[in-house]
């Protein structure tokens, strides 16, 4: 059974193309949700712009980070627009990346 | 969507560099002749309409997608809206090259019918869309302009081939490239601007006020202008229209400022940045030019104003920014395309790895001096300098849209 920390360590594959920052790091996973007993994942994510034209790289590459770590079948990602992204929620490490 | 985007930037820069391999063969001096001849309408159509153009309806398209979150009405019609466009411009051309009425007659229609399926393709997508904001609005306004300035092109070419108003021709081309001009350009880069700065500077809680006044002012100009121009309006009119597309500029500089003021990002990539720079550089140089007129238009009677000042806004404002775009446009295409689907698998490129932004910086600086030195030369009529100028801004353009090229090889 995957752990909360383990998928996250595991989409800090998955990068923003455009800024070169993990979703991690932008502060884009709002929620990971683990079911012990079913073993389904729900992340509850967002982008840090609605209408982001990287919204399906993203989600795709969100699923497919976490391919060998879950049942795809079990596997749910949504993508929420509230509360809205602000660069607040960035970490240290995606300022000193953004030179910010 | 990828294909149809790529599609028009694709041809927009192969005209690019057809433009500038043309302009190279004469190092540039063909910016001296006079404009109205054969040889300026071919260059000028070719530039406006088939780069400038072109590399704006793939943007739309492309663009369309983000603002609105919703896929354009017609895929198919977007391809049968470039083949006519392409064959339109390209009969045009042709046209002007060989002066030959029936090709520009044929060309114009067609082209005029590309414009009309665009208007009518993205338009439709706003309509169901509903969603009106400085974006779309300001899409809408640019629409609007496109469709106008095209249908005083066919008017004039109408004009040209049997003539019905030969009073009228000059004051419909005047019109025609006011509205194409500010209308269509103006207002469909700064429209986009207002999504596309924000991504780059990563800008969040910013002010749209100013927003609203741009559309305002800049609708007030292009009408103010074009109705001074048709309706044979004097100097004075001509100038207060101009005066007011000068404060529409110096509200979407703070515009740009409000959005730099909530950045998160420490740099937007080296193509934006000169963006920037070609926008303060364009409003100081009509700043300065409008305020001389002020005070000594005498000064300005043998002067090739119009020439200098549409030579600024086309190559120092438009063309720089479209170029500045292109470095992040391209290279979002093409990584979308090539290693979006291995996004979350590991070694998987960034963006930044399709184009040096180093390069891209010494490419614009290069294209922007060489802007300089042309406006400098055309402004003290020395052949020189115009010379060297041309050089400097077609070898540089070239070498910049290689390196746009190039990332389809990444």
């Amino acid at each position: 059974m995957v752990s909360e920390q383990q998928v996250r360590d595991t989409l800090r594959i998955v990068y923003d193309p455009e800024l070169g920052v993990n979703i991690v790091d932008l502060g884009l996973i709002y929620e990971v949700a683990i079911d012990e007993n079913s073993g389904a994942v729900r992340i509850a994510m967002t982008l840090t712009t609605p209408g982001c034209p990287l919204h399906d790289t993203i989600v795709g590459g969100v699923r497919r980070a976490l391919r060998d770590k879950t049942d795809p079948e079990k596997l749910e990602v949504d993508v929420v627009w509230e509360p809205r992204w602000t660069p607040e929620r960035m970490s240290a490490e995606a300022r000193a990346q953004l030179h910010f | 969507m990828f294909r149809l985007p790529i599609l028009f930037i694709v041809t927009g820069i192969v005209s690019f560099a057809l433009y500038h391999i043309l302009s190279l063969l004469v190092l540039g001096t063909w910016m001296l002749e006079p404009m109205r001849s054969p040889d300026g309408w071919f260059r000028v159509h070719l530039l406006v309409l088939d780069w400038a153009t072109m590399i704006a309806m793939g943007a739309v398209y492309q663009l369309m997608d983000v603002v609105l979150q919703r896929r354009i009405h017609s895929v198919m019609l977007g391809y049968v809206q470039y083949g006519t466009f392409t064959l339109g411009t390209m009969l045009l051309l042709a046209g002007f090259l060989v002066s030959n009425a029936a090709l520009l007659g044929i060309g114009a229609a067609l082209s005029l019918l590309g414009i009309l399926l665009f208007v009518y393709n993205v338009g439709l997508t706003m309509w169901k869309a509903q969603q009106w904001n400085a974006v779309t609005v300001s899409t809408a306004c640019a629409l609007l302009y496109l469709t106008a300035t095209a249908i005083i092109g066919l008017i004039m070419g109408l004009n040209y081939a049997f003539p019905l108003w030969p009073d009228m021709h000059d004051r419909l081309l005047a019109a025609h490239i006011w509205m194409g001009m500010l209308g269509w350009f103006g207002f469909l880069i700064t429209g986009f601007s207002y999504k596309m700065l924000p991504m780059f500077y990563l800008a969040h809680g910013h002010s749209a006020r100013l927003q609203t006044i741009v559309i305002v002012l800049l609708n007030a100009g292009v009408v103010v202008g074009a109705e001074a121009f048709l309706l044979g309006g004097g100097g004075g009119a001509q100038a207060a229209a101009s005066a007011i597309v000068l404060l529409a500029f110096i509200a979407y500089i703070g515009v740009v400022e409000e959005i730099r003021k909530h950045k998160h990002k420490g740099s937007p990539g080296r193509g934006i940045w000169w963006t920037v720079q070609s926008t303060r550089a364009f409003v100081a140089f009509a700043a300065a030019l409008l305020a001389a007129w002020l005070i000594a238009p005498e000064w300005f009677r043998n002067q090739p104003t119009t020439l200098l000042l549409g030579m600024a806004y086309l190559w120092g404002w438009v063309s720089m920014t479209i170029l500045g775009y292109l470095s992040k446009i391209v290279p979002f295409l093409w990584w979308t395309h090539k290693y979006g689907p291995r996004a979350g698998q590991p070694n998987v490129p960034v963006m930044s790895a399709m184009i040096p932004e180093r390069v891209v910086g010494y490419g614009l600086a290069a294209i922007s001096t060489g802007v300089a030195l042309t406006l400098f030369g055309l402004f003290a009529k020395e052949t020189t300098a115009v010379a060297a100028g041309g050089t400097l801004l077609s070898l540089a353009s070239l070498l910049y849209i290689g390196l746009v090229a190039s990332v389809f090889t990444r």
